[in-house]
């Protein structure tokens, strides 16, 4: 076969697209890492350096209206005191809002972000990393996913840069490219859990265990991120061109005079 | 009719200063413990608020600053300052008792019905959804209410296991429906009055849910859920019970 079969086209646009932006989150991490080239480890984080990066998250999201959150988290051992861990400023209309946590463990709204996937992964991989969906208790308190990329000083580990994106964006984003694949498909993240699907077969949050017979898992090619685009296997006639066939067939059945 | 004129004139006096500012305290614990106010959130500035409330300066002043001594909300100075919730509020005492006495039985079964309608539906989407790693932290969270040691300490433990169950299931709206049912009971479960639920035998309950999560073992999960629901209501039940029950016979010698 010459032809591209759709899901790999979808496939191939869906990394593209993830691609860039992380090729935009690599930076992001890298303007913020740009602070602190010449301070020593732990360094305490000023005003000024706040309202840095306040200045670098505002750029992001408005490069980015897809995106409603975007910030930095610095490992515990990178600076000093427990305050300043956790610096996200999320969209708000016009304007953009910082997001205040609890960061005092065992507080009545801690916010655990060291434990928070997006972070742990980064940490203990030094690449960028994907987490979601999720509900983000206790942070946004929405239905997201992040996309996070370490920061590096010196080599060293120091924290993430990330943003949040929507749920109901990312369906929005990439609903017209998986709509494009003939039968049922779904993008998966690295866990086996759908973040978009085409029809209701596959629903956003829902864990594929295993790949249902006839179809298969195209990787989607992003570093690291580990998604995977399910859909029909070449050759395998959809279930919904069945389920349309039979409908045809039941209508056919009906009385002629129910039509008229 | 019993003469209610003498009453109702009561009610619809003038409120004197120290009632407003009584009510607005009310008002922003309310907002808090229904999560329409978040811990982190700033409040308007002060002139906004005493606008808004239709109080004097010095009244709105004196709301704050009791708020501050509650430890609910703090006020920071400088460029982003301004007055930030720190807390859920945590309801006295009296105020348990007095929900106990004005809560009826069949109202503590209604709301024990909801929550577990929600709780099932929560644990058996837990079941099919929840990744190993997120297990673990169930399980954390399970025992966070064995290393508690206080009323508050344990309705937030409490609490904060419950909503995760949601989180585990990936529904946002499961979330707010867990988070506000939460509100409504997890204080008057774990009020510092004459008969309290066993912290000891709650965490056991929870540790078997979160195993049986872990398992993915989805029947064996949502019975159990249902009846650590069903031993909170009893205890609510027992609690409003033990707090004495008023008769008519008893209020007319």
């Amino acid at each position: 076969m010459t032809a591209q079969a759709p899901a790999r086209t979808a496939a191939a646009e869906i990394a593209a697209w993830m691609n860039a932006l992380g090729v935009d989150v690599h930076a992001f991490a890298a303007r913020t890492a740009a602070l602190w080239t010449d301070r020593t480890r732990p360094f305490g984080l000023t005003p000024g350096d706040v309202a840095h990066l306040e200045g670098l998250a505002g750029e992001f999201l408005a490069a980015h209206p897809f995106v409603v959150g975007a910030g930095v988290i610095f490992s515990a051992e990178a600076i000093q005191g427990n305050d300043g861990g956790l610096e996200w400023w999320i969209r708000r209309q016009d304007t953009v809002e910082k997001l205040e946590f609890d960061l005092t463990p065992g507080g009545e709204r801690f916010y655990d972000y060291q434990n928070m996937p997006f972070f742990a992964s980064a940490s203990r991989t030094g690449e960028q990393t994907s987490w979601g969906p999720y509900v983000d208790y206790l942070g946004l308190d929405e239905y997201i996913l992040t996309h996070s990329a370490p920061i590096q000083l010196g080599g060293t580990f120091a924290g993430v840069a990330g943003c949040d994106i929507r749920i109901r964006t990312l369906e929005e984003i990439f609903m017209p490219v998986l709509r494009a694949i003939p039968g049922d498909a779904a993008l998966i993240n690295a866990s086996g859990r759908v973040v978009v699907g085409n029809s209701g077969a596959y629903l956003v949050g829902e864990r594929i265990r295993s790949t249902p017979a006839g179809s298969e898992m195209i990787p989607v090619e992003v570093p690291h991120l580990g998604f995977s685009l399910l859909s029909r296997r070449q050759g395998v006639p959809p279930d919904r061109a069945q389920d349309r066939t039979s409908a045809t067939l039941a209508d056919s059945d009906l009385p002629q005079g129910e039509h008229s | 009719m019993a003469p209610t004129t003498a009453f109702q004139a009561h009610v619809y006096r003038s409120l004197p200063e120290t009632e407003r500012s009584g009510a607005i305290v009310d008002r922003i614990s309310k907002a808090i413990s229904l999560g329409l106010l978040k811990v982190g959130e700033r409040l308007p500035p002060e002139t906004a608020l005493s606008e808004m409330f239709g109080v004097a300066p010095s009244t709105l002043r004196e709301a704050l600053s009791d708020l501050r001594q509650q430890g609910i909300v703090a006020t920071r100075r400088g460029r982003s300052g301004g007055t930030f919730i720190l807390r859920q509020p945590f309801t006295s005492e009296e105020a348990m008792r007095s929900w106990f006495q004005e809560t009826s039985i069949a109202e503590i079964r209604d709301v024990g019905d909801e929550h577990a309608a929600i709780a099932a539906a929560t644990v058996r989407l837990a079941c099919e959804r929840a990744e190993p790693h997120e297990v673990g932290r169930l399980l954390e969270l399970a025992r966070g209410l064995a290393l508690s040691d206080t009323p508050e300490a344990r309705a937030r433990a409490d609490s904060r296991f419950h909503i995760e169950l949601a989180v585990l299931a990936q529904s946002p709206r499961l979330t707010n429906a867990e988070i506000r049912l939460q509100a409504e009971i997890v204080q008057a479960l774990w009020a510092p009055l004459p008969s309290t639920r066993d912290p000891e035998r709650v965490a056991a309950e929870h540790l078997a849910l979160a195993r049986a999560i872990a398992d993915d073992a989805s029947e064996h999960a949502q019975r159990l859920v249902l009846e650590h629901i069903r031993h909170d209501i009893h205890h609510l039940v027992d609690t409003k019970l033990s707090l004495g029950y008023p008769t008519s016979r008893q209020e007319r010698p």
